[in-house]
């Protein structure tokens, strides 16, 4: 009994130093600086709204028909659903009185405008290497070019215990150190610049990036490991690997990664998921130099340790045998009837129209998630200034979870592609992730899938 | 340990391993949900489901290959059968989604339909007259020897798509959505919602799109290769009613194709106008087209 005593009185006080570091250690990580910013400084606001697009801030601070900035975004963790918050000047429901120390604190650090930790579905540990002159820009931006939008942020889905914010500032402390970008000094400034955009606005890692048991990103630059931009899944999507392996990025080239970032489509891939998201909202607005740096720094990222750099030979028999019509498997007869119009025989798709199958790094990946999850949900090109429209393709869920696996095993393994075998089950989990996704919230109240 | 606490911890093991396992469950496969419509009788009382039937049930029938070929055929005319189609058209261009897709001129109660008297022939037409006025008009080709192997392949899979409901029910489909005829089209308009919304795929002179084997991809939709102008797709209205049920493909997240749904019928009108009445083959046959009157305002002759 004595023992239980201890423990539990041990535990109390353990509880109660962690409780209160947790109010005090945020407090440590805003910065105290008491700059004024001139609001009327267009040549700054105009600045600020590129680094915006850089960070691409609009993409989660806005729910789909909801107003620019207001919030309302479902982001889907392990746990539960994270909403975005409303982040427009106004005073009520968004940062409007935001001080530029609260907006530094809350965008490179996590800690919001009342002190509270900030959940990393926000990421600050990429922004932590943004420098302060930017960040007065974008607060600039916020302030003086962004419309107020009154709307409520929304409460997560997280269930409680779960979702208490404090660990969130011993969290912090652990992974999402105050650091500065370093640049690479046997890389010139293009790569450079490549890699501060990849590392800290364009927060890339926070989707190609796996995380660990802690949600942490497990590098958040090459220097801190093999894991870093190695792919990761996230919100049910496969953020491809970007490492110069096989199934990263060895089959691009820079033209072609410039052609993607810079308009969504290739002649041989398209955006989907929540990449197209970014080049959507962020990446299209980027200065050709800025895409090339960008494109540079990511062609030159080396393949992970043991992975393959190259994908065995392998000779096209797929072609033939649609074309005379020798139907080799299920997979190949429901390719036919659902796939073929845009995809057609060759797998070749149509040059910016309807992405290819065969050659596509999205197709055969090692993770087949979000092969399966855009054939049950269907998706979207990004809109861009470079093509008149926009493409979808259109959802499959009404095929059964068994001829959603043959066939996309037929896509994965036909042409010269190759990967892992996909099984019914997997489709079953996806169709079930797919359906439980919380929905979005914006200002009129209606609620979006 | 007292009792009370050795049995807690055993109950929260118990539990929790239940959790686990329920929680490792794999969620249960979903079946296929096909598109299916209620079948009527003379008396309109509801017999029975037609249900859009899956190629990958076609192995099961006795003339599978037949039926397969006839598949091909629809989907490849051109390619399959150049001596007989002049266009760079196949069926499948217009019978969306391999005639499986209601009101995208589907095959589902196509079966049933022949013989019978036709308006424009002003007699009765079987099914293999029909399908050699397509071959004329909209492919501008030769017809087809009704014996062909090709020709009874393609009723093959026409008969196939039917699932053989009795000849007196009626299949609740629509072959073409409904459009307001009454609505004056403004080809000026239609020529610039045609940039905006077709010329992606069917070219700004309307010359379509082949692949590198030179295979279609995209019909063309005016010129040399197109349609003729007895084609029921040269007709204002005719056209109306396919594009603004089926074009654009690629525009949603649902559908065969992802089509439609995104022009009015007054815009449907004003593109149909413009495209069909762009220079295209003309027909020979028509001095005989619609002898016995009853000629729609928007025959093109």
């Amino acid at each position: 009994m004595r023992i239980l005593h201890k423990s539990l009185i041990a535990a109390a006080v353990l509880f109660a130093v962690a409780y209160g570091g947790a109010a005090v250690l945020p407090k440590t990580r805003v910065p105290d600086t008491v700059t004024s910013v001139d609001l009327n400084n267009d040549e700054l606001i105009k600045r600020g709204a590129y680094i915006a697009r850089t960070a691409d801030c609009v993409a989660c601070h806005t729910s789909p028909n909801g107003a620019e900035y207001a919030g309302g975004l479902a982001m889907e963790t392990p746990v539960g659903a994270i909403y975005s918050t409303n982040i427009t000047p106004d005073k009520e429901t968004g940062i409007g009185n935001y001080s530029l120390a609260q907006f530094i604190g809350a965008v490179k650090h996590g800690v919001r405008g009342d002190g509270q930790a900030l959940y990393p579905a926000m990421p600050y540990p990429s922004y932590a290497i943004m420098p302060d002159e930017d960040l007065t820009a974008l607060y600039a931006y916020f302030m003086a070019d962004v419309k107020p939008v009154k709307q409520q942020n929304a409460d997560s889905t997280i269930p409680p215990v779960l979702n208490w914010r404090w660990p969130m500032a011993w969290w912090q402390l652990v992974f999402a150190p105050e650091r500065d970008f370093v640049p690479d000094p046997n890389a010139d400034e293009e790569i450079n610049r490549g890699a501060y955009l990849v590392e800290g606005p364009g927060h890339c890692s926070a989707c190609h990036t796996p995380r660990g048991i802690a949600y942490q990103e497990l590098a958040l630059k090459l220097s801190d490991g093999d894991e870093f931009l190695s792919g990761a899944v996230i919100d049910g999507w496969r953020a491809k690997s970007l490492r110069g392996e096989a199934r990263g990025l060895a089959s691009w080239s820079q033209e072609e990664l410039e052609q993607f970032l810079s308009t969504g489509r290739t002649d041989k891939v398209a955006a989907f998921g929540a990449m197209a998201d970014v080049v959507q909202h962020s990446t299209q607005y980027f200065t050709p130099e800025d895409i090339s740096s960008m494109a540079k720094y990511l062609k030159n990222l080396p393949p992970v340790k043991g992975r393959e750099t190259s994908m065995a030979a392998k000779t096209d028999t797929t072609t033939g045998d649609l074309l005379n019509g020798n139907y080799t498997s299920r997979g190949a007869l429901l390719y036919t009837e659902h796939c073929t119009t845009c995809h057609r025989a060759d797998g070749k798709g149509v040059e910016r129209i309807f992405p290819a199958l065969d050659g596509n790094s999205a197709i055969f990946a090692n993770n087949a998630q979000s092969v399966i999850q855009i054939t049950l949900e269907g998706g979207k090109m990004p809109e861009t200034s470079a093509d008149r429209m926009a493409f979808t393709m259109p959802a499959f869920n009404h095929l059964s979870d068994r001829d959603l696996a043959e066939v996309i095993n037929f896509i994965r393994n036909s042409w010269t592609n190759q990967a892992p075998e996909v099984k019914a089950v997997d489709i079953a989990k996806i169709r079930h992730f797919v359906s439980g996704k919380a929905p979005h919230i914006n200002a009129t109240g209606d609620q979006h899938e | 340990m007292n009792k009370t606490v050795k049995w807690s911890v055993i109950a929260t093991a118990v539990i929790a391993v239940g959790v686990g396992i329920y929680l490792a469950q794999p969620p249960a496969l979903t079946e296929a949900s096909p598109i299916s419509f209620e079948i009527l009788d003379k008396e309109k009382n509801v017999v029975g489901q037609y249900i859009v039937p899956d190629d990958t049930a076609i192995p099961q029938e006795p003339n599978a290959q037949e039926i397969l070929y006839g598949k091909r055929l629809m989907n490849e005319t051109k390619r399959l059968l150049p001596e007989h189609v002049g266009a760079s058209m196949n069926c499948s261009s217009c019978h969306v989604a391999q005639g499986k897709l209601n009101m995208g001129a589907p095959y589902f109660t196509t079966s049933n339909s022949y013989p019978r008297v036709m308006p424009r022939a002003g007699k009765e037409v079987d099914l293999t007259g029909r399908i050699n006025g397509c071959f004329q008009r909209s492919m501008n080709g030769k017809p087809l020897d009704p014996d062909s192997r090709e020709m009874k392949a393609m009723i093959a899979y026409i008969d196939w798509v039917g699932q053989k409901v009795p000849k007196d029910q009626k299949v609740q489909i629509q072959n073409a959505g409904k459009i307001n005829e009454n609505l004056v089209p403004d080809p000026m308009k239609g020529k610039v919602l045609y940039t905006a919304q077709c010329a992606s795929c069917h070219g700004d002179n309307g010359e379509g799109l082949k692949d590198s084997r030179g295979d279609i991809v995209f019909p063309p939709l005016w010129g040399d290769e197109s349609f003729n102008i007895g084609a029921g797709m040269a007709r204002t209205y005719k056209a109306a009613a396919f594009i603004k049920y089926n074009m654009p493909m690629g525009v949603q997240q649902h559908g065969a194709w992802g089509q439609g749904g995104v022009l009015s019928d007054q815009e449907a009108v004003d593109i149909a106008e413009y495209f069909t009445h762009m220079p295209r083959p003309d027909f020979a046959g028509k001095i005989n087209d619609w002898a016995k009157g009853n000629k729609p305002k928007d025959a093109r002759y």
